[in-house]
């Protein structure tokens, strides 16, 4: 199994072509008055408690559940790319943590080619994992499942 | 104590179990012998694997065998896909918002 297979398998990749201009899109994204209101589902409201756009700058979004429970987003931003790209670091209390989020936006025409990848925790742990040889244990761990898949689905 | 997929794959040890008997169904002793760890660390490790259902244990003449249970690694490797709805409702949401800007701009 190579590396990119590996991480296919943690990366949930969503794109969508949003018909709106990138510089539109991207505002939307980055701003914390619009990300206060579309980042929480109907009837949830998101506060941004902090919103630090710049390559090492926090952020930090909280949402109230109706039994008064709080989620908590936060992250710092590793890359941003003006109208192109932004990659932070993610956390989501109490869920997942350790996730890191890859916004890419690509302008074409009145258009915007809209790509989100969620990149699941396994990362840091199967580097090191790697390191000590583990991925090729997880190869024919791998390999076995997709014999019993196959075999499931005859 | 939990006792499923996840709490199996959260020790490194029993990471490594898992490695060594996904390539061959192994004895007690002959897994205990491939680590540093005590003999007692590695039945308690093989008898969390077994609650965990990743792994069955045979007795087979004098030696207990221990044989993965592949199917039930499964979920760990489509967890992923639980939070895909969550992050597919988030971006429509963003979507409208961001025609409903669009709208306001013009």
């Amino acid at each position: 199994m190579n590396s990119s297979n590996e991480l296919d398998k943690r990366t949930l990749s969503l794109k969508r072509i949003i018909d709106a201009p990138v510089e539109i899109v991207w505002e939307a994204w980055t701003q914390p008055d619009h990300i206060a209101q579309w980042w929480g589902p109907k009837g949830m409201q998101t506060k941004v408690i902090e919103h630090q756009f710049e390559v090492g700058g926090s952020w930090k979004f909280t949402m109230e559940m109706p039994n008064g429970a709080e989620f908590i987003s936060e992250g710092v931003f590793a890359e941003i790319s003006p109208l192109k790209k932004i990659v932070t670091s993610a956390e989501f209390k109490p869920m997942t943590t350790g996730v890191q989020l890859q916004a890419l936006f690509q302008a074409q025409g009145e258009k915007t080619i809209f790509t989100f990848n969620v990149v699941h925790p396994t990362e840091a742990y199967c580097k090191q994992q790697e390191k000590m040889g583990f991925m090729n244990g997880w190869g024919s761990v791998f390999n076995n499942l997709e014999d019993y898949v196959s075999v499931m689905s005859q | 104590m939990r006792r499923d997929v996840f709490q199996a794959i959260a020790d490194p040890v029993r990471r490594d179990i898992i490695k060594l008997l996904s390539k061959q169904s192994l004895s007690v002793n002959s897994v205990a012998k491939q680590f540093e760890v005590s003999r007692p660390a590695i039945s308690k490790h093989l008898k969390i694997l077994k609650e965990c259902g990743l792994i069955e244990v045979t007795q087979q003449g004098r030696e207990r065998f221990c044989f993965i249970q592949p199917a039930n690694l499964l979920p760990a490797f489509l967890w992923i896909e639980q939070y895909r709805e969550l992050w597919e409702e988030r971006l429509d949401s963003f979507e409208q918002y961001v025609i409903e800007l669009k709208n306001e701009k013009k």
